[in-house]
């Protein structure tokens, strides 16, 4: 079913059911957002993204990533009562990550109080414990790392912080942290990450970085064909090259 | 009450996650049982659960250092749970866990060099009348003071050496 919402004004069609913020950007609006991902499920935990619903005379803050839209809303994405609170979201957020430029940019923006009175976590902090990066694992990784401990003492780790035996080093956790809070070193032979070193693989034509020896291993027992060895442009090239002669020249 | 030290192996691990169908549900009920029977969990036991359910080991890691009734370090043959709630804070508990610790050396979350002890702090055990309160193994001791807890561990200290005829020489009296 069809609905019309009015956000800042603007009407927008949208299907019954649809999240909030996938409705706002496709209609161009422009929502912070730290924890979502386009390729990953809504979290709903950075907060970030709220914004406030005025239905008659009830107005509600909610989290626009995880709240569908059932009925004829107005959406406000920038009102005062919003700006409050997610600068308020952002400075909690701050005292998680102090590290993080990211974080420190947003609070500036979005006009983040201070807070003296709450204590930071560890100067080196960037990370905001979204869990992003342990969904990324579990979907195209093996599950190698989680949200270890609880409450002030939680962090994302390994078992024991030991390097993981069933890491495949592919790095997808590093690639969706949205403040870039896992350190991943890479050469033109060897990257780590997690504190293992992991050999990488080249392509066999034109000899650009395919991705770790395990990773391959680890897409190919996926796929149950052999690991692959072109990347995707030399593979293109040779399926290429099997198809001219096959119309006649 | 089970040693601490007891030598685990593999298999015994395996024969308690065999009593649970392979579902990922039923990852903590076999965690808690081994948890009963060796009074923490062994480093094995994740990957011995992760062949028999499927979880990654990483993901049962997680959800062993979430709860509290899961330790990864052996427990004590006496745990001591000694209550900080709001009511027991107020009376002085964090007297009684300095008490703790100069008769038997150990922080809270950490165990004796004996095994005998373990020390938890935990938060409100439902008896504030009585605070502040001290749980030993199943017992519960009401308006505790620096001076009644000596005897108190004495107590068990002693009931635990007529058991195992062990560790006894190490008897502190404060």
């Amino acid at each position: 079913m069809s609905l019309n919402i009015s956000i800042d004004g603007k009407t927008c069609t949208c299907e019954s059911g649809e999240f909030l913020l996938e409705v706002a950007r496709r209609n161009g609006f422009y929502i912070p957002t730290l924890c979502a991902h386009e390729s990953l499920s809504e979290q709903g935990c950075c907060r970030v993204c709220i914004v406030e619903i005025v239905s008659g005379e009830r107005s509600q803050i909610v989290v626009s990533c995880v709240y569908p839209v059932e009925r004829a809303i107005e959406v406000l994405t920038n009102s005062e009562k919003v700006k409050a609170l997610r600068g308020m979201t952002l400075a909690l957020l701050q005292k998680l990550a102090p590290a993080s430029s990211l974080i420190a940019g947003m609070c500036k923006a979005y006009g983040a109080p201070e807070l003296p009175r709450l204590e930071a976590r560890a100067d080196d902090d960037t990370c905001i414990l979204c869990g992003l990066c342990v969904k990324a694992c579990a979907q195209l990784g093996t599950g190698a790392i989680a949200a270890v401990n609880r409450g002030i003492e939680k962090k994302i780790a390994t078992p024991y912080d030991q390097p993981s035996a069933t890491c495949i080093g592919c790095a997808s956790c590093a690639q969706v942290c949205p403040t870039g809070s896992i350190v991943v070193k890479q050469d033109a032979q060897e990257r780590s990450i997690w504190g293992r070193t992991f050999t990488l693989l080249a392509c066999d034509r034109c000899g650009v970085i395919l991705d770790t020896t395990e990773a391959v291993a680890y897409a190919a027992t996926l796929r149950d064909a052999p690991p692959e060895h072109l990347c995707p442009d030399c593979r293109k090239q040779q399926v290429a090259q099997a198809f001219v002669g096959v119309y006649g020249k | 009450m089970p040693e601490p030290e007891k030598n685990v192996t593999v298999q015994d691990i395996e024969a308690i996650a065999r009593k649970y169908p392979a579902e990922k549900r039923f990852a903590l009920a076999i965690m808690q049982d081994v948890q009963r029977e060796f009074s923490y969990l062994p480093q094995p036991v994740f990957e011995v659960i992760h062949r028999h359910i499927g979880t990654p080991v990483a993901h049962l890691y997680a959800l062993a250092t979430f709860y509290k009734a899961l330790s990864l370090k052996p427990k004590g043959q006496n745990v001591i749970k000694l209550c900080d709630g709001t009511a027991c804070h107020m009376r002085g508990a964090s007297n009684l866990s300095k008490g703790i610790r100069a008769a038997l050396d150990i922080e809270p979350g950490e165990s004796s060099a004996d095994g005998l002890f373990s020390l938890e702090l935990v938060n409100c055990v439902g008896s504030c009348a009585l605070a502040p309160v001290m749980v030993i193994n199943e017992t519960y001791y009401g308006k505790v003071t620096m001076e009644s807890l000596p005897a108190i561990i004495a107590e068990h200290r002693r009931a635990s050496c007529e058991d195992t005829a062990a560790s006894c020489e190490t008897e502190v009296v404060a």
